[in-house]
């Protein structure tokens, strides 16, 4: 069973004879007999993965590490947070995904309007099943809890993912002020309702 | 005269008449105490290491600080990971990753084509350049990168490290380059780890976490 731990920006990955998809590019360094593939336009979802990206623009590019030893991986200097999932699903922008263990499927969703007026594309990634998955972000990942009667507020740029139960909207702070220039440079935010966890970076895209 | 490093980022060196340093142009942040700061061509080498220098383009314009006080060094917001080689053997790095270190220790630039065609190749193919600076004899230096380097021990065991990452070594090790580049990678749709420096025997490798050259 592969181990995925953290160590500050770098990621280090155990294997032992099984597999791990990462981020293409992202290894900087490798003890053993590891082989590098790229797992194709799916990123390893399969045809129709690959297809559903494509549509969606929500573009990823990984290659899977098959093998014996120890890769580490980074991407430029981000932080590398772990997150163990057990049956549950993450949803997480793809560009934040460093890597994730073989048994996790990776699968887009489609966002609708949010998306477009975040500029983060039409969709999101969802991560499901048991294993682990490694989320870069720019400075440290804060998990932010959403309970009923306790909603959650988080600038587009700076949202990375979240887990749980959770429904997400657009916010919209557009005024006459805005269109003259004299906007507060919050124009939009996302509100979470429900029971979760939101992960939030310290800084903005 | 060991480096106290201040935080992740910046180093304070302690000046003496009898220990000055060599610091990187430019990246003194403050300072306090008798100290002056000079340029320096050729990292003290006389002219022909200012020849070197300018042929092999591993050239990093240093400064000697000298006197006596404290002075902060720091570059770029880049991490700095300070080392204290022993003598036995010389740090092998790109001369534009020296932040500063103690002018007791000779730097020189090392042609990569001296270990044949094929290294030679490989230095040109990687981006690495043909030349890397080797920093000999007892002292500290203090070494930056971006997102910090973190040491990988080897004791006759091989590790791959992309040329990219790859930020220096010590000890009694070769250096090899691995060329994997397959049909996949000449249509695009390689892992992006076509290239490995291949390093095997007894030392240490400095290995930072971004894939970020400058």
């Amino acid at each position: 069973m592969a181990q995925l731990t953290a160590h500050k920006r770098v990621l280090h990955a155990d294997l032992q004879g099984d597999r791990i998809r990462a981020a293409s590019g992202s290894m900087v360094a490798v003890e053993g007999n590891v082989d590098f593939k790229s797992a194709g336009m799916g990123g390893g979802g399969g045809m129709r993965a690959a297809l559903k990206r494509a549509v969606a623009g929500e573009s990823i590019s990984l290659m899977d590490c098959t093998g014996h030893g120890r890769v580490y991986l980074a991407l430029d200097a981000m932080d590398v947070l772990v997150v163990d999932l057990a049956g549950d699903t993450l949803t997480v922008e793809s560009e934040h995904i460093l890597a994730h263990t073989e048994q996790l499927r990776l699968d887009v969703q489609f966002a609708g309007l949010r998306g477009v007026t975040s500029g983060q594309g039409l969709a999101t990634t969802t991560v499901t099943g048991h294993g682990q998955v490694a989320l870069v972000s720019e400075g440290p990942v804060m998990a932010l809890e959403v309970a009923p009667g306790q909603d959650l507020v988080v600038d587009p740029d700076a949202y990375v993912g979240s887990r749980g139960q959770l429904s997400m909207n657009l916010v919209s702070g557009v005024s006459w002020k805005s269109l003259v220039g004299e906007g507060s440079g919050e124009p939009f935010s996302l509100r979470f309702t429900g029971h979760g966890l939101v992960l939030v970076q310290s800084s903005e895209r | 005269m060991p480096f106290e490093e201040v935080n992740s980022k910046v180093v304070r060196a302690r000046v003496s008449p009898a220990s000055p340093v060599l610091a990187r142009r430019g990246a003194m942040l403050g300072y306090s105490g008798q100290v002056t700061f000079r340029p320096v061509h050729g990292q003290g080498r006389g002219i022909g290491g200012i020849a070197g220098a300018a042929l092999s383009g591993e050239s990093n314009p240093m400064m000697a600080t000298e006197g006596q006080g404290e002075v902060l060094y720091g570059y770029k917001g880049l991490h700095v990971t300070v080392l204290e080689l022993d003598g036995a053997a010389p740090l092998v790095c790109e001369a534009d990753r020296l932040l500063v270190h103690d002018a007791g220790l000779q730097t020189s630039v090392q042609f990569l084509g001296s270990g044949g065609i094929k290294q030679a190749i490989g230095g040109a193919m990687t981006g690495q350049g043909l030349f890397t600076t080797n920093v000999h004899g007892r002292g500290s230096v203090a070494l930056l990168s971006h997102g910090g380097a973190f040491p990988l021990q080897l004791n006759g065991t091989q590790v791959g490290v992309d040329p990219q990452a790859y930020v220096g070594h010590v000890g009694q090790l070769t250096v090899d380059l691995a060329a994997r580049v397959g049909f996949r990678d000449v249509v695009g749709r390689g892992s992006g780890e076509a290239f490995q420096l291949r390093i095997g025997g007894y030392g240490t490798v400095y290995v930072q976490a971004s894939e970020q050259k400058f």
